[in-house]
Formats: C-alpha cells, structure tokens, sequence
C-alpha cells in the first residue's frame, strides 16, 4: 500500500512567473476565488515545485529567468505537465523579439497545454487545468504499466 | 527515579513518557516508509528549492537572520561585487581614488573652459 496513491486525485499545482505583466496571475487568483472556487476540486497552488504536479507557467521567459525556468522544471516531481497561461508564453506576446527575452516557455522546457488570451479568462484557465488532469492521468497510468512490465 | 511523579495538576512517569517515544517514534518512520520514493537521485530532484536558484555551498549561502537585504544585494551582485573591491579599507587607496578624480575633474574643466 502506498499512501500516496490517494493524493492522486488532488491536483496541486506550482505557478512560476517568468516575467508575465501581471494580468495572467491575477486570472490564476480569479479561478480560486469563490466565483470559481477551484479548490473546492482539491486543485491548489502551492509553494514549492516539490509538491506540485502541474506547472503553472505565465510570462515570456527573460533572460534572467531562463535558467530558473529549467530548475523549476527539473524539480517537479514525475509524472508532471506544463501549462502555459497567457500570449506572452504561448509566443512572447508583447514582448516579443524584445532585446531581454529568451523566447516563449516552450523554447525552454515541454509544454503540455497552452492557454491563449491576454490575459485569457478565468474559465479557460481552469479548462487548461483539466486538460492537463487528462494528460496526468494518461502518463500515470502509462508509469504503471511501464512499471508492471 | 522511575516512579510516578504526582503533582496537582498531573502526573509525570519516566517509563511511559519512553513508552510514547517509542510508539509514535515507529508511527512516524513507518508512515515515512511509505511516502514517495520514485524520485529521480542526483538530480535537481534531489536538491533543495530555493526559488529556482542554485544550491551554493554551506559557507557561501550561510545568511545571518538580520541580512534583510541580501535579497537585494544577490539581484545586484554585479554592481556591488566590484563597489566591495574597490573598499579595501586603506587610506592610501581612498586618498588615491581622490587625486585620480580631481585630477579627472580639473582636466574635463580644463578642456571645456
Ligand atoms: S499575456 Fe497579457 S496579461 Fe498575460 S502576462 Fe502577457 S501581457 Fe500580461
């Protein structure tokens, strides 16, 4: 028995700013409000990569981020996915070609689910949530059959 | 030694105070036992948060608790390692530092006047 089989159903996510304007983050705040109330799913924003199953990710990447970016990513434990909330990440959005950005996120790490909108709405973030779920779940259940193999 | 201790509002023994250490002591490493191990070691897996910043040795990342600006001088280590350089503490090098700039001075009035 593993007792951490029964927090799989919980999905804790990692939110990383990677030099967003501040309007996506406000959205992710939106979806926890009691309008949207996402925790009430067990989905939850927590502090630290190690804890998380989902990374939230806004901004284009700066320069000074970059390699912050990656050591977040390695952090998080498997099976995890990458959601990218916002323009700016997607592709660089208003910043893009700017002399201090190293690109949008997936130049610098795998994305999984993308979430366009500048900043997009608090239900298409939580859609993007559940798509990442969907993908949580595939990889879960593909590490078990790897493992039962 | 062992006996039970009295007092008005409890009592105090030894042997049950052992009794608990060991019994929740084995509670906690069995329910430890069975967290998370699939971890991937010697990697950044295996290493601390520190909001995505690298782990320094123990002598270069110890902060004393009243070094409320570290946060600031570590975003500017570029600007202030080359200022900490230049403070070496010798008056030589100080009067030094102000005869070069007054020599620069007089120069830029020199050439602009
Ligand atoms: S997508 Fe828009 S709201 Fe989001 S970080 Fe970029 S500029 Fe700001």
């Amino acid at each position: 028995m593993k007792l951490n089989k029964y927090f799989e159903r919980s999905l804790w996510v990692f939110h990383l700013n990677t030099g967003s304007c501040n309007g996506c983050d406000i959205e992710i705040v939106a979806g926890l409000t009691p309008r949207y109330d996402l925790e009430r799913f067990g989905i939850k924003l927590v502090g630290s990569p190690k804890h998380a199953d989902v990374l939230l990710v806004t901004g284009p990447v700066t320069s000074k981020m970059l390699d912050r970016v990656k050591r977040v990513y390695e952090q998080t434990p498997d099976p995890k996915a990458v959601i990218v909330v916002g323009a700016c990440g997607t592709s660089g959005g208003v910043f893009y070609n700017s002399y201090n950005i190293s690109g949008s996120v997936d130049k610098v790490i795998p994305v999984d689910v993308y979430v366009p909108g500048c900043p997009p709405r608090p239900e298409a973030i939580i859609n993007g949530v559940l798509q990442a779920w969907i993908k949580l779940e595939n990889l879960r259940e593909s590490m078990k059959t790897a493992q039962a193999k | 030694m062992l006996g039970l201790l009295e007092t008005g509002s409890g009592f105090w023994s030894a042997i049950i105070w052992v009794l608990l250490v060991l019994v929740i002591g084995s509670m906690v490493i069995y329910i430890r036992n069975k967290g998370e191990d699939s971890y991937k070691k010697n990697t950044e897996q295996d290493k601390p948060f520190i909001s995505g910043n690298p782990e320094e040795n123990k002598e270069s990342s110890h902060l004393s608790a009243n070094h409320i600006y570290w946060g600031f001088t570590e975003a500017l280590k570029g600007y202030y390692n080359p200022l900490i350089k230049i403070h070496t503490g010798n008056i030589n090098d100080y009067s030094g530092w102000i005869i070069v700039i007054t020599v620069i001075i007089l120069i830029m009035v020199g050439v602009s006047g």
